[in-house]
């Protein structure tokens, strides 16, 4: 029973994570602009974050190195601290799109001025850090990101062609430079490099063991899976309403609309709820996971199972991160610009943070039997050349459609 | 040159060439047919998600606090894009009176999610202003079509 419920928690706990206001922004977009063909985008991000969660879970619990660690062993300093700087940019504007994210929502929810709520949302995110233990914060925003449910809810409800639908799994390339802008963006959000920074931490955190590679495999294929349908069931809800009426959702709070047209109050309250802990974890997910990055490149004490007086220079950089974050958030640019900057730049340093990963993960002499099999070895490097060749079209890309912006 | 002039060279080149995407794609500048018609079909993109928001006021299916933000939000976005249009510069003059169309179109537009923003609670209000955007939507397309060559 209770290695049931540590799995459904993973789960819960991926779910949170996985739906960041990347996600949120860039699926809606996608249905809205393509209708369903960019569903297979979405399968192919989700099958790829799994993948490599899962390495990344594996080799946390058999060496008790995290990512980071791993990354500056097999790639030196030199390179170790390219990977660091890449990330620490992209985490630093994920979070402050985050926070944009979770004061947009207030504003929604109780209409007072945004830059207020930015402020509160940092404040809340030190009390619930202060207050909670680790599991407790990944339970915390997982079970409330559930209420994002009401997503799959709106797909039966709006009942679209289904032939229609099941035809946007089959890849298909466009040859627009605007449709290949947005199957790097949701590959990318599905992929951005603090999951995987945060979730091989996390393992740390909570002392995993060879003991735990079973729930480690549950939790990266089944929590990824529903979070990935959750951001399946974006594209459709998108797809279904904005395609034909030609809306171009560049606002968060119209992320919510398609669920008040189904269920009226009460599916925008629960789809506005939902989104409020899903960014809210990603929030927590992304600081944790730029502090987490530093500590371990620099052979700090991390962790938030240590507390403040044991990792000082941990819990000060996680401040400091969070001041940052704030700092962007106020600076009065638009939280979905940054998001989608941040998810394109994201993509640049994908190879660096899963390189190092695959590599360690395959190393017989390093992981033993519990190196990547046939099948993770495969599965490994065909998504390692994805990602190369997505990270060498990203920038070009996000040049010629002018973001996204046509 | 030796080593390390080649290597200014290239990066000044490096930083030229990065300067001078970062200005094409800022839309700073003359405005072409193209980007006016992008400008109007956004309008009409604005006018349809604020017919969303208004049916949700209408049908009382929606929470004030929402309908005022996200017609803020809107409004705004309209009076922008209004500004944007009537600020820039025509690379084709012919098209002057399809810019003066839009501009008006998008100042409607702003009027209507205003009024929305002073009434997110009350149906009447909701219903008008949804019917009233749906127009401003049409004119939107038309002045499209019209730029595109497509209009009768």
């Amino acid at each position: 029973m209770r290695a049931i419920l540590k799995i459904a928690l993973g789960i819960i706990a991926a779910i949170g994570g996985f739906l960041d206001i990347g996600d949120l922004v860039f699926t809606t977009q996608a249905g809205a602009l393509f209708r369903y063909d960019l569903l297979w985008a979405v399968v192919l991000g989700v099958v790829g974050i799994a993948v490599y969660a899962e390495m990344s879970g594996r080799v946390a619990a058999v060496s008790g190195r995290p990512v980071f660690d791993v990354i500056r062993m097999r790639m030196g300093f030199g390179m170790g601290l390219a990977a660091l700087i890449a990330s620490t940019i992209v985490n630093v504007l994920t979070l402050a799109a985050e926070l944009g994210g979770i004061a947009i929502v207030l504003e929604l929810l109780f209409d007072a001025p945004y830059s207020m709520f930015v402020v509160a949302a940092a404040i809340a995110l030190v009390g619930i850090v202060a207050l909670l233990p680790f599991g407790g914060i990944e339970r915390f925003f997982g079970y409330g990101g559930l209420l994002l449910l009401v997503v799959v809810a709106t797909v039966f409800h709006q009942n679209p062609d289904w032939g229609e639908v099941g035809r946007g799994f089959i890849p298909s390339i466009d040859s627009s430079t605007l449709y290949l802008y947005f199957v790097v963006g949701v590959f990318a959000a599905a992929l951005m490099p603090y999951e995987v920074h945060f979730y091989s931490s996390g393992a740390i955190e909570e002392r995993w063991t060879e003991e735990n590679l079973k729930e480690n495999r549950l939790n990266a294929i089944v929590g990824y899976g529903v979070g990935g349908i959750l951001a399946v069931g974006l594209v459709i809800v998108s797809g279904f309403l904005f395609h034909p009426l030609g809306v171009e959702p560049d606002n968060l709070g119209t992320v919510a609309l398609p669920m008040q047209g189904a269920f009226g109050e009460t599916g925008l309250l629960l789809a506005l709820g939902g989104m409020l802990f899903c960014v809210g974890g990603a929030a927590i997910d992304s600081s944790f996971a730029a502090s987490y990055n530093l500590a371990q490149f620099l052979g700090w004490e991390w962790g938030r199972y240590q507390g403040p007086r044991k990792a000082p220079r941990f819990t000060a950089s996680w401040l400091v991160f969070l001041l940052l974050g704030i700092a962007i958030a106020q600076s009065g640019i638009n939280p979905v610009d940054i998001t989608e900057y941040s998810v394109v730049l994201a993509v640049v340093a994908l190879p660096l943070t899963y390189l190092p990963v695959l590599l360690i993960a395959g190393d017989r002499s390093f992981m033993d039997r519990y190196a990547n099999g046939r099948v993770a070895s495969f599965l490994g490097w065909l998504y390692f050349a994805v990602i190369v060749v997505l990270a060498l079209a990203a920038i070009p890309l996000l040049l010629a459609t002018n973001a996204g912006g046509g | 040159m030796s080593a390390t002039g080649r290597k200014r060279v290239r990066s000044a080149a490096l930083l030229t060439l990065l300067v001078a995407l970062l200005i094409g794609g800022s839309g700073c500048g003359d405005l072409s047919n193209d980007e006016l018609n992008r400008g109007v079909e956004s309008l009409s993109a604005l006018a349809a998600q604020g017919r969303l928001v208004a049916n949700g006021v209408a049908r009382d299916a929606t929470k004030t606090t929402y309908a005022r933000a996200m017609a803020r939000t809107l409004s705004e976005q309209a009076e922008h894009e209004a500004e944007k249009l009537a600020d820039a510069t025509l690379e084709e003059p012919g098209t002057a009176d399809q810019r003066h169309a839009a501009v008006a179109v998008a100042e409607e537009i702003s009027g209507l999610l205003s009024t929305l923003q002073t009434f997110p609670g009350d149906e009447r209000h909701g219903e008008l202003v949804e019917k009233h955007l749906g127009e401003a939507g049409e004119k939107a397309d038309a002045i499209v079509a019209q730029l595109s060559g497509d209009a009768p």
